[in-house]
């Protein structure tokens, strides 16, 4: 099962739970907009390519559409339509004024110079600038999609409809862009991490915490949790793991992984396996890598009392049912990594009203977002006795189905 | 060619020529015709002129209209009986043997005449027929109300939706 397959499904259990009926169902469910594209460009060496973009357009009930620009081979329609209908289900449990969308193009872009991948850039936009804009559908970085990629976007939809900044996000700080971008979904975790430990009643300091994964969201996690006063019991990447019970000393392995590019071989702990880490002794488990990592059988085995989803979808379905019957709290993807999409939703503001915040306010507001979300989630996972994902999309299906109703169909 | 007195017996006992003495009946199909037709003939066209009643003494038919089939009568049910009141003089239908049938058949321009002389036979068949017609004017607005009933009803899956949602606290 797919991540969106998955989200579909979560999405109907939520729905059925809430006894909504097929028809609201399929009303909910089915995209907007599918745009298919033709990204046509000439290499450096002349030769003629050509590529399959994307941009669909889930629901824009609740404002314009927002979700990422995902540059991979895995990029296909039904990929990108079940990405959508999550941009939409997390926009709405963060209470942000957007809908759902998503976009891409089918394609390896290590394999592309960087003037081609510029070309690339500025093609899918013009074939895509008539159904985007501030107003429309506001792409956002992803897979293999960086500030520069953001920057491109910017200045080819500008060409066409004059000084655009807020039509894309995530954009180089030089240009338009928000503080506070490379930490926003790190510290919307460890908002999220504070009110939850304050419900089961742990204090912060000496919580014990397993990181997998150490790109942006899972070093700046560990980071930010080490430095609240948590201890990072393991941390692994693609390359391997490493593992203290004592709890390792972050920043040594952050001046570690600039050097070798990778946590493994850090001295100061125990060499270890990826699974080791979602298995370790640990209170807080936070999965920041890859959908699916968390099999059935791995949740069986998993120690940890919280799990905390930093990355879209790395419970299956069949473990949450683990997670479920075994008492593991689980705050899902869409509430949990939301605090990326809420500092793209700081930038879209900010670039609307030709303002700057300082780095100071993003985290202030952030906090303010994620806390009221992990409220609402919270008061309907108690008085309806339901796990904190099905209640997250409960939350956002009656927020997505107020404003169409309210709107009108 | 008259019509034999134990046909005659049984024609009455129709609802549309109910009311009707035997010397009546026997005055009102007079003209009449019995017509055999083999499975499959189209006994007349949505849009012909309405030439004719029928009334079916043997095998079945069916109606029906812009190829919609409206019903399958059988023995003893009456065609072409709106050629009694109507002023169009086309038929509003199409009707085909679905077995081989044999029918009766009284030309309109006869039932016409009668009814202007002021015949009591013809005009118990009209009282009689519009009886008929006030029993399917009541069916047809009961389809009618159970079909805007369904539209309303589907007005209201919105707001059953918003009700749903009132029941959680967003």
């Amino acid at each position: 099962m797919t991540s969106a397959e998955a989200a579909q499904h979560y999405f109907t259990k939520a729905a059925r739970i809430m006894d909504v009926g097929e028809r609201i169902e399929t009303l909910l469910s089915t995209p907007l907009r599918e745009v298919g594209v033709q990204v046509s460009i000439e290499l450096d060496n002349g030769e003629i390519r050509t590529f399959r973009g994307y941009r669909v357009q889930h629901d824009n009930a609740r404002g314009p559409m927002k979700g990422g620009l995902r540059y991979h081979l895995d990029v296909d329609h039904s990929e990108m339509l079940g990405l959508a209908s999550l941009m939409t289900w997390k926009t709405a449990v963060v209470n942000l004024p957007f809908g759902g969308s998503k976009g891409g193009i089918a394609v390896d872009p290590s394999t592309l110079s960087i003037k081609e991948l510029e070309r690339l850039t500025r093609k899918y936009v013009d074939q895509v600038q008539d159904v985007i804009g501030p107003t429309r559908d506001v792409p956002g970085p992803d897979i293999n999609t960086n500030p520069q990629v953001m920057a491109w976007v910017m200045d080819q939809y500008s060409r066409y409809h004059g000084h655009s900044p807020a039509v894309v996000t995530g954009k180089p700080l030089e240009l338009y862009g928000c503080r506070g971008r490379d930490t926003a979904t790190a510290r919307g975790l460890l908002s999220i991490c504070r009110e939850i430990l304050k419900d089961v009643g742990m204090p912060m300091a000496g919580t014990r915490f397993a990181v997998q994964g150490f790109g942006n969201v899972g070093s700046h996690s560990a980071r930010l949790f080490a430095a609240d006063g948590g201890l990072i019991v393991a941390v692994s990447d693609v390359h391997g793991g490493v593992k203290n019970p004592s709890g390792l000393d972050v920043p040594a392995l952050f001046d570690h992984v600039k050097r070798t590019g990778t946590v493994k071989g850090f001295s100061g702990g125990d060499a270890c396996s990826n699974e080791e880490v979602l298995t370790s002794d640990c209170d807080v488990l936070v999965p920041a890598a890859v959908g699916g990592v968390l099999t059935a059988p791995i949740a069986r085995a998993v120690r940890a009392r919280i799990v905390l989803e930093g990355a879209n979808g790395p419970s299956t379905p069949e473990a949450d049912d683990v997670f479920e019957q075994r008492g593991v709290l689980v705050v899902p993807d869409i509430l949990a990594n939301a605090g990326g999409v809420t500092v793209s939703y700081f930038e879209w503001v900010q670039n609307l009203q030709h303002m700057t915040w300082e780095e100071e306010r993003v985290s202030t507001e952030l906090e303010r977002v994620m806390r009221e979300a992990y409220e609402k989630v919270g008061q309907i996972s108690r008085s309806r006795n339901l796990p904190l994902r099905t209640s997250a999309y409960v939350l956002a299906i009656g927020r997505v189905g107020k404003a169409t109703v309210l709107r009108g169909i | 060619m008259p019509i034999p007195t134990p046909l005659v017996k049984k024609l009455v006992q129709i609802p549309i020529f109910g009311g009707l003495t035997v010397p009546e009946a026997a005055e009102f199909f007079e003209v009449a015709v019995e017509v055999s037709e083999p499975k499959g003939k189209v006994l007349f066209r949505e849009g012909d002129e309405s030439d004719a009643l029928w009334v079916v003494l043997e095998g079945s038919v069916t109606v029906s209209r812009k190829g919609v089939e409206l019903a399958q009568v059988g023995r003893h049910a009456v065609l072409g009986e709106m050629t009694l009141v109507d002023e169009r003089e086309t038929r509003s239908a199409t009707a085909t043997a679905l077995e081989d049938v044999k029918l009766l058949k009284v030309p309109s321009k006869r039932v016409q005449k009668l009814l202007k002389a002021d015949n009591v036979a013809v005009l118990k068949v009209v009282a009689n027929l519009a009886q008929v017609m006030s029993k399917r004017l009541a069916a047809i607005n009961e389809k009618l109300v159970s079909t805007l009933g369904d539209k309303s009803k589907k007005r209201e899956e919105l707001a059953d939706f918003n009700r749903i949602l009132t029941r959680w606290e967003f």
